[in-house]
């Protein structure tokens, strides 16, 4: 459920189809996000998630398991 | 009623144009402008000659206002067109990528207006001493193809350069944007997408859809590395874009990926291998209006802002 939610976010910000968006895709390498769009996906997370993700664990997120893991915890 | 210098050279109610988009602008969509008090303008792009002379016919019966012909100087027709547009005497032609070079004393003598899109002052300049009669300066908030400079950067610095009326374009769909730019010293305004996004507009509903849904940071600039950066709405396209880029490919790996892209989109509605050439104002858009009510809103928006500002 969470990882649906998050790939909806990446469809939407990134302009990638559904198919695109796995688990152990690179977000900067396979996804081509920048540290913009990092960032504009993160800002969409918090308003889904209703939570806040302070800047410094932005660069924890590699990959798209990366930010799923982080929001189950 | 408000008379300024485009609006007195052209015989237009108001100084509004409908930018020139490859494949949307089409005699329907400009002859609703037209009709509205703007100046409608059809786009040639790449298209053939006998496909702009059939759309001119066309726009003839719609409307008995000035409309103009959009000449993009990279069409593989271009002298064809350029020619055609001389034999029917269009009433405006605007020339872009590129200069009108001889052509421009042809039309002169057609009694044609003839406007190129500049994208610095030198090219402004240049095109005035050709005789141009007016320029239109399009800044980098544009869908398409586009120049390096910014419309707030670009427009005061071409107005104070030249003394033809200068038309600012990139980034303007509101009465705001087209107040801001009246403030830049700019004698009137192109408007592409927000047209795009119009009831007359026969552009696929996929598209317009696309532009009412993106948000301001959804557009994005490819094929920097070619030469020739293009806004649009980031999707499947402008992805494989990016990666080339990074890659370094070679001209023709983007060709092979761009070609009929526009068209594409457009036409088909292929919202992801489609090219969805539009500007960073989509996001600003959230409804499809008819062409008179857009400029209503944004030209007479724009007068009562200015006269309402000091209060």
């Amino acid at each position: 459920m969470t990882f649906e939610k998050v790939k909806n976010i990446l469809v939407e910000e990134l302009g990638l189809e559904e198919d695109e968006v796995k688990l152990e895709s690179n977000l900067k390498d396979d996804l081509e996000a920048d540290s913009l769009d990092l960032a504009e996906v993160v800002i969409n997370l918090e308003e889904e998630f209703d939570i806040e993700i302070p800047e410094e664990d932005y660069p924890k997120f590699v990959t798209v398991k990366d930010i799923v893991n982080f929001l189950e915890k | 009623m408000h008379r300024n210098q485009i609006t007195e050279l052209l015989n237009i109610k108001y100084p509004i144009f409908q930018g020139g988009m490859a494949w949307v602008s089409d005699a329907d969509l400009a002859g609703a402008v037209s009709n509205a008090g703007g100046l409608g303008i059809i786009a040639a792009g790449n298209a053939p000659a006998d496909w702009v002379e059939s759309e001119v016919n066309k726009i003839r019966k719609i409307t008995d206002k000035p409309f103009g012909l959009n000449i993009m100087m990279m069409s593989p027709f271009k002298e064809d067109v350029c020619e055609l547009a001389a034999k029917l005497e269009v009433p405006v032609i605007i020339t872009g990528a590129g200069s009108p070079g001889n052509y421009l004393k042809l039309w002169k003598e057609k009694n044609i207006k003839v406007i190129p899109v500049c994208p610095s002052t030198s090219f402004a300049l240049r095109m005035e001493r050709y005789g141009a009669d007016a320029v239109i300066c399009e800044g980098s908030e544009a869908g398409g193809h586009i120049g390096q400079l910014t419309t707030m950067a670009l427009v005061p610095q071409v107005v104070d350069a030249v003394n033809i009326p200068v038309i600012a374009a990139g980034g303007i769909a509101d009465k705001r944007g087209a107040a801001a730019a009246f403030m830049l010293g700019a004698s009137g305004v192109q408007v592409g997408t927000r047209f795009l996004v119009s009831k007359e507009c026969n552009a696929h509903q996929n598209f317009k859809d696309k532009v009412i849904s993106s948000k301001d940071v959804h557009t994005v600039v490819s094929g920097l590395s070619t030469g020739h950066p293009v806004r649009s709405i980031k999707n499947s396209i402008t992805n494989k874009f990016k990666k080339l880029e990074k890659k370094g490919a070679p001209m023709d790996d983007f060709e092979n990926i761009g070609r009929g892209a526009l068209r594409k989109a457009v036409v088909e509605g292929d919202i992801k291998n489609g090219s969805l050439m539009a500007g960073q104002i989509s996001g600003l858009i959230k409804e499809e209006l008819s062409c008179s009510e857009i400029i209503d809103e944004v030209i007479n928006g724009a007068y009562d802002l200015i006269n309402n500002f000091k209060n």
